[in-house]
């Protein structure tokens, strides 16, 4: 027994077991139930975007360690968590160049070139997802993309409905209960409200997403649009349309609490939410854009660095008396 | 191990274990027949050393290596030299390691040297550095530093651990006794001692003052115990003992009380091993018994790529060899199979925020890392409170990307004091 080689290595010698595997399973797992739901309601084609969203993001991100010579790395999931939240946030008819190009910026521009998973300062579903906003506007308006599909509900896309007739004109056409139970139409993985707060829930839970992102995030929306509508209720809709339509949800539990892209003390997050969700109003009822929800978050990535430096302070710093 | 809760909405709580009631006796281990003992002085060939392989010693003896030394140890056994050579630690610092074949027969007991020893804290710091527990008595006797307050410490600093609580539970009157012992040989105004507030003894000590520390991990620590009961705060960068507070354990001030008792010092180190499969052997051995005696005792086996833990999971330190011998101040060793050893990654950090919200010193790590993996030692003093660090592991014990957090700091640490060190030295 004395020549045997013994495992050397660094205090702590216990582990809680986590992983980043864990974690990016964790959340795929959370967003099940929108996904399955968005399957249903938009059919096949929702789950051949989502396959390929997924199956591309991964095949980027594999290329990309090819490339540069780097450890294979794909099996932490994240370029999957990814291309899955990328492809929750397209319409269920989007072609499949649309898909890959998307997931290309997303994966490649968004993530590996800043160095990989953790090195991102923005949210890397969102960098794709404005690239093709951008360039391809035209796809992402929900009405023209679900032409051909046979609904039970109102067929119009809510925050478009709102942006060009008016709180007056929509108020009644989606009432609440729809809207939550996925009655509207939307991209395929953020219509079913009550899909994403379950899921939202389960990863606070779990503990893989910080419970003071998504709540200060909410009631942002809540306090900025009922202000608005307070101020102007035939133009500007309360917080119910706002908070269960367009990206909202999905950007509260799934893209403004991305790691490396938000702050992790309480205030900064508590601020970085609060505001998200502000510009996000902002943008809808004064902006050009019908849903702002993609670039008022990659605004606040912008910002998440100046806002996280306001922390406690550490453990005897500061002290005189030595 | 503990593993992560399935719903962690709050920071996960690790607590500290609690003695057994009624405590067996521990076992004891015979005297091996070689004992391996360090030595905290690097060796210097161009110096004559006043001892070397072959000299024969007592029980008791003192050996030095030079005769400027201040640096000793004190054979346990009666025996010859028959080895001397360097030994390096995990952080590549020499010292030197003794092998001493004893000469004595495992059942033959003889007596120890006995010391000409006065009642004055130099006199203690002359024979005793090295009695069981490792009392701090060079810093005691130190004319730099003044101590004002002594904590004995009968809480275990580290999980799995409950050597000290068990020796409370044991040796009440020893500490009362050793607590005098130790008033009247450094006379400072404040003695107070920490209990474990599960631990039903703290009605038990007279007039000292008891401080009853939580079960959770890491309020054992120095710091925490500045903060939580002294009400201090301990500035970055200083050590307890620059606060003029000092802290002894619970065996220490046994041993110390035994050693002035009997002027003579005292070998048996108690310690607690903690087997694979998470069984508890409580032990008394010889300090430089090679923990492989310990093993085999107790029909442990050690196999290719398990790892041996000195001290507790959180804090300890893993050997290369189990003939790594007992130390004064070695209370704990864990065995880990290897299928069971978490695995550690390069990954770069995620920014989860995990350690954030666990770190007892609110030490920003996920930046801390960022500058630490760089190698901006500077300004991760400055910037990023490297130095307010209490070193208690929690961060990289919950890291999702499990990067070895505790020893990239502690790494930070030390070529901190380097660099420092030779500004001072080029000024």
């Amino acid at each position: 027994m004395t020549n045997n080689k013994l495992t050397v290595s660094h205090a702590p010698f216990w582990h809680d077991g986590d992983s980043l595997f864990q974690m990016n399973l964790n959340i795929m797992i959370a967003t099940l139930p929108a996904v399955i739901f968005g399957i249903i309601q938009f059919g096949a084609p929702a789950f051949g975007v989502l396959a390929l969203s997924l199956s591309s993001a991964m095949v980027w991100e594999l290329i990309m360690n090819v490339i540069s010579k780097k450890k294979i790395s794909i099996g932490d999931l994240d370029s999957a968590v990814i291309g899955l939240i990328f492809g929750m946030m397209l319409p269920a008819t989007s072609p499949w160049w649309l898909v890959v190009t998307g997931t290309f910026v997303a994966v490649i521009i968004g993530k590996m070139i800043f160095g990989g998973i953790g090195a991102n300062p923005f949210n890397p579903a969102l960098v794709g997802m404005a690239f093709l906003m951008l360039s391809w506007k035209v796809f992402f308006d929900f009405d023209a993309a679900y032409v051909n599909y046979e609904f039970d509900f109102t067929a119009l896309a809510p925050l478009a409905a709102l942006k060009f007739q008016g709180a007056y004109e929509v108020a009644g056409v989606f009432p609440m209960s729809d809207l939550i139970m996925g009655k509207q139409v939307g991209a395929i993985g953020s219509t079913f409200g009550l899909g994403l707060i379950i899921g939202g829930i389960y990863l606070i839970l779990r503990g893989y997403i910080r419970w003071e992102i998504p709540v200060s995030f909410i009631v942002g929306i809540i306090v900025t649009a009922l202000a608005f509508s307070m101020a102007n209720p035939d133009t500007y809709a309360g917080p119910v349309i706002h908070l269960f339509s367009g990206y909202t949800l999905i950007g509260a539990f799934f893209l403004a609490t991305e790691n490396s892209s938000s702050p992790v003390n309480r205030i900064p997050m508590l601020i970085y939410g609060f505001s998200a969700a502000v510009m996000i109003i902002l943008m809808r009822n004064i902006g050009a854009y019908a849903d702002g929800t993609v670039l008022a978050i990659l605004l606040l990535n912008v910002v998440n660095p100046l806002i996280d430096i306001i922390r406690p302070k550490a453990l005897g710093k500061g002290v005189n008396n030595a | 191990m503990i593993k992560r809760s399935f719903f962690t909405l709050t920071k996960p709580r690790l607590s500290y274990d609690l003695v057994e009631p009624d405590p067996k006796e521990s076992e004891p281990i015979p005297i091996p027949s070689n004992l391996t003992l360090l030595l905290n002085e690097p060796i210097d060939n161009t110096r004559q050393a006043l001892i070397k392989k072959g000299d024969a010693v007592e029980k008791g003896e003192k050996l030095r290596l030079y005769n400027q030394s201040t640096e000793y140890t004190i054979s346990p056994v009666a025996g010859t030299i028959s080895a001397i050579d360097t030994y390096s630690d995990d952080f590549g610092s020499t010292s030197t390691y003794l092998v001493i074949k004893s000469n004595q027969g495992q059942t033959t007991q003889t007596n120890s040297i006995t010391y000409d020893l006065k009642d004055d804290i130099a006199s203690a710091d002359e024979y005793f550095r090295t009695l069981p527990g490792a009392p701090p008595l060079k810093i005691l006797a130190s004319d730099d530093v003044k101590i004002n307050t002594i904590v004995i410490t009968c809480s275990d600093m580290d999980l799995l651990s409950t050597t000290n609580q068990y020796i409370t539970l044991k040796f009440l009157d020893e500490i009362k006794e050793g607590a005098k012992v130790l008033k009247k040989i450094t006379h400072v105004p404040k003695l107070c001692i920490m209990v474990p507030e599960s631990l039903n003894v703290q009605g038990k000590f007279d007039s000292i003052q008891v401080f009853k520390t939580s079960m959770e991990y890491p309020s054992n620590l120095p710091a925490m115990i500045l903060k939580d009961h002294l009400s201090m705060i301990l500035p970055a960068g200083k050590a307890p003992e620059d606060m003029g507070v000092s802290f002894i354990s619970a065996e220490a001030v046994v041993s110390l009380a035994n050693a002035y008792k009997t002027k003579s010092a005292g070998f048996e180190k108690i310690l607690t091993v903690i087997g694979k499969q998470g069984t508890q052997y409580r032990i008394k051995a010889t300090i430089g018994t090679p923990l492989r005696k310990i093993f085999n005792a107790f029909n442990i086996h050690i196999n290719e790529q398990d790892r041996i833990v000195i001290g507790g999971p959180m804090k300890g330190f893993a050997t290369y060899t189990p003939h790594h011998p007992v130390q004064p101040d070695m209370d704990t060793v864990m065995i880990q199979d290897r299928d069971i050893i978490p695995e550690l990654s390069d990954n770069p950090c995620v920014n989860c925020g995990n350690c954030i919200r666990i770190c007892p010193a609110n030490v920003p790590v996920n930046i801390l890392v960022r500058y630490l993996e760089a190698d901006q030692y500077e300004e991760a003093a400055d910037k990023y409170d490297l130095e307010s660090c209490i070193e208690c592991g929690l961060c990289a014990y919950t890291c999702t990307a499990r990067i070895p957090l505790y020893q990239y700091i502690r790494l930070g640490k030390h070529e901190l004091f380097k660099l420092r060190a030779l500004e001072t030295a080029n000024d």
